[in-house]
């Protein structure tokens, strides 16, 4: 009955249980920290260009190449349950078939609270392309900053930073220099 | 060595053994039926999933565990972190998705509509960690859709998946432990 067995068997079942418990409140805390990040972007530079993408099904389409002043305080996201925070800027529009598109054009993780504050020039890490291979027929994109909290252990939540008050206009293509 | 055991089981007979064993198939049973409710309300083949690889850190390690919901009412968004399993392909990959393409459905109707929304979603994804997007690893399918998808990364829990890791590297742990749980099951006594 109380051989070293059952002892170690006793104690290896509490305390597995205790961390689960303890690991179950603290994924619950994750809920009671809901403050939010504020952030602006401003468009700097937008351009369609007639490129050759090589790892395209259709080689030549239209891509658009965007800069964006971005600045942002994401310290209120940091507490005790956050392991890193996604940032990314996505441009959202809808093309002359109806098609509602999202496209993320520059990310970024932030893994420490002395690394929260942003400002940078966001140039976009992925070209936006459509469907149609052609931006002609799209007046231009909104824009939107948002973020995804991964935590230690528990829910992952997620929430929208800044937006662009106006759309974004593409201007007409040019050829890419070459 | 085994004297002991053996006269355990002549004391016991065998309506006691066959109990045991009963005892061993339902504790089995009910598990393999709480993994099939779970996947039954989370709607996903498999809700619960270990890290294989590195492609998504820092934010997941090797041996991390996910719970994954996939809810028929809601559309993938960008920033959305999915698993996703090619046909064909032996392992399901747990990427981000980094873009929707959401092409309205002509002549859906509310009424007598085979899916809950308007439209029908493209999806690319990419690994936190890769320098690129995940078209090479579709094999020939040049967008993801819906119907690849196990379902989106709602929980987590790191380190825990890494025991069926080790089991799965070294498979003779896998089966001390089985033998070792089938052994206990018989002979423990009340």
């Amino acid at each position: 009955m109380h051989s070293i067995f059952a002892r170690l068997n006793n104690s290896t079942s509490l305390l597995s249980s205790c961390l689960m418990g303890l690991l179950f409140a603290i994924s619950l805390t994750t809920f009671l920290f809901n403050e939010e990040a504020h952030g602006q972007i401003v468009p700097a530079s937008v351009k369609v260009l007639d490129a050759r993408l090589p790892r395209q099904r259709y080689r030549t389409q239209e891509a658009v190449f965007t800069q964006f002043n971005v600045t942002a305080d994401l310290t209120p996201l940091f507490h005790w349950n956050t392991k890193q925070v996604f940032v990314y800027l996505q441009a959202e529009y809808n093309n002359s078939k109806g098609v509602q598109n999202e496209v993320v054009v520059w990310d970024r993780i932030v893994r420490r609270k002395s690394d929260a504050v942003i400002r940078t020039r966001a140039m976009s890490k992925y070209s936006i392309r459509d469907l149609t291979r052609s931006f002609k027929k799209i007046p231009g994109a909104h824009f939107t900053l948002k973020y995804n909290i991964m935590p230690y252990v528990g829910v992952l939540t997620s929430g929208d930073i800044a937006r662009t008050s106006e759309l974004v206009t593409f201007p007409a293509a040019q050829r890419a220099v070459s | 060595m085994f004297e002991d055991e053996i006269r355990t089981i002549k004391r016991l007979g065998v309506r006691m053994i066959l109990l045991q064993i009963l005892n061993f198939a339902s504790v089995i049973a009910s598990g393999l039926m709480i993994w099939k409710g779970l996947s039954l309300v989370t709607n996903s083949e498999s809700p619960i999933v270990v890290v294989l690889s590195g492609s998504m850190e820092p934010a997941f390690y090797r041996g991390d565990l996910l719970f994954l919901t996939n809810p028929v009412s809601e559309l993938y968004k960008t920033g959305d972190i999915t698993v996703y399993k090619i046909p064909g392909a032996d392992i399901p990959i747990v990427h981000r998705v980094m873009e929707t393409r959401d092409t309205p459905i002509k002549g859906w109707d509310k009424l007598n509509a085979t899916t809950p929304h308007p439209v029908t979603q493209k999806l690319l994804t990419k690994g936190d960690n890769n320098a690129v997007d995940d078209l090479d690893l579709y094999q020939g399918i040049e967008w993801l859709e819906r119907k690849h998808i196990v379902g989106k990364v709602r929980g987590f829990v790191p380190y825990v998946g890494y025991v069926t890791i080790a089991m799965n590297d070294f498979p003779q742990l896998k089966y001390a432990l089985l033998g070792g749980l089938a052994l206990l099951a018989l002979f423990q006594r009340e």
